[in-house]
């Protein structure tokens, strides 16, 4: 079970369907592993569906009703009667092509021991999304953003600053929580992160890696 | 008037409505649930800066899905008003990517993420009707009006703070107090 977690209003803007795309498979990824921030989200839906109760409501356009109800008759199917299976497919499994239904870009090493692969999210706009995959006892260089990182770990460990972050924990960084992070145990650490604005290396590792990490 | 089996008084008659849908095709019930739900997924997106044309046209789309995804209604899981927030809100994703389906938040995908059952953690629907209603009372009325502005309008920071006439750090200080108190208070009123 998770120990961090991403913040209540990362999650509210998730649940309102506000939080950019690439973000959402962040979020989405946590949740699929995070039980109480499933139920926190069901909260927020709740008290959406509430307030969609209370609201003072609007009149439709005269005959609207009817015209759906007309359309009704083109919808030949019937009700998919396997509505709900109950099967259970990891977030991550090594040899997946795809994450969550979005194509994955090949690895590329981008230092030693650190791999890193593109999340296919068409949106435009939102944040850049990728995995990174580093080696047991890898130090990533020390590094803040002109955005914000959400990160969610698929598996393995890091720890930095906030704590030890191991699979199904997520990382909701502002731009000023600067960081260093070091993988944690001896697996490699596979991590899921969307990413906005620019990423800063500090240090003449990083000064170097930085041509590389540009992605 | 309609008759006694389309009368809508409480969330569970209009979960009665949706399953008639889904297991009869039940054009009455139907019309009920339109009546009922499409004038105010209207209203919510009108709030939310979408035209009048454009969320009359999303309201009917928001029914059309109803009608089409009834069968994975389940009332053990959410209430009825909660699935249909949750209908309203992938067609304002849709038109906001531009018809570009969001995967993550699309209703077939969620089925892929299917959860196991931990019943620590997750409510029954009716469960959490109860304590979802309790903690909105907690809140105060400007946290409810920020609430109500961020989260299910899904207004734009900016939006709020002109609509408010507050400053922009206020509003973005006050949207995250208020979601961390109704965190808060979801976690207390067990």
């Amino acid at each position: 079970m998770s120990r961090h977690h991403p913040k209540s209003t990362t999650l509210a803007e998730f649940a309102a369907g506000t939080l950019d795309e690439g973000r959402s498979l962040v979020v989405a990824s946590h949740l699929a592993m995070c039980g109480k921030c499933r139920e926190y989200v069901s909260a927020l839906e709740e008290a959406g569906g509430q307030m969609l109760a209370e609201i003072a409501p609007v009149a439709m356009a005269p005959g609207a009703a009817a015209h759906v109800m007309s359309l009704l008759d083109r919808e030949t199917d019937a009700p998919s009667v396997q509505a709900r299976k109950q099967s259970v497919m990891p977030v991550w499994q090594p040899e997946q092509k795809t994450l969550l239904g979005y194509e994955l870009g090949p690895w590329r090493r981008v230092a030693p021991g650190l791999r890193h692969r593109v999340v296919k999210v068409p949106s435009e706009g939102g944040a850049r999304v990728f995995m990174l995959k580093a080696a047991p006892g890898l130090k990533i260089p020390g590094h803040n953003h002109t955005g914000t990182e959400l990160t969610c770990v698929l598996s393995g460990a890091f720890i930095h600053e906030g704590g030890r972050y191991a699979a199904g924990d997520c990382d909701d960084a502002d731009h000023d929580d600067g960081h260093s992070p070091v993988i944690d145990g001896d697996e490699e650490c596979i991590c899921l992160v969307a990413m906005q604005g620019e990423f800063k290396l500090s240090g003449l590792i990083g000064r170097l890696m930085q041509p590389f990490v540009r992605i | 008037m309609p008759t006694a089996a389309y009368t809508i008084t409480c969330s569970a008659d209009l979960a009665r409505l949706i399953e008639a849908v889904a297991a009869e095709r039940d054009r009455e019930a139907f019309t009920a649930l339109f009546d009922y739900f499409a004038p105010r997924i209207k209203a919510v997106l009108m709030r939310s800066n979408t035209s009048p044309a454009a969320a009359e046209e999303l309201a009917q789309d928001a029914m059309l899905t109803v009608w089409r995804k009834a069968a994975q209604f389940d009332r053990t899981r959410a209430s009825a008003s909660a699935w249909i927030f949750t209908i309203a809100r992938h067609l304002r994703i849709d038109v906001a990517r531009r018809e570009q389906r969001s995967k993550v938040l699309d209703l077939e995908s969620t089925e892929f993420l299917e959860p196991p059952p931990q019943p620590d953690e997750e409510l029954d629907a009716g469960e959490r009707e109860q304590r979802v209603r309790a903690a909105l009372s907690h809140l105060t009325d400007d946290q409810i009006k920020i609430v109500r502005r961020s989260f299910f309008e899904g207004k734009a920071h900016g939006d709020i703070a002109r609509e408010l006439e507050l400053p922009l750090g206020t509003v973005k200080s006050r949207i995250r107090l208020a979601m961390n108190r109704l965190r808060d208070l979801l976690g207390e009123l067990t």
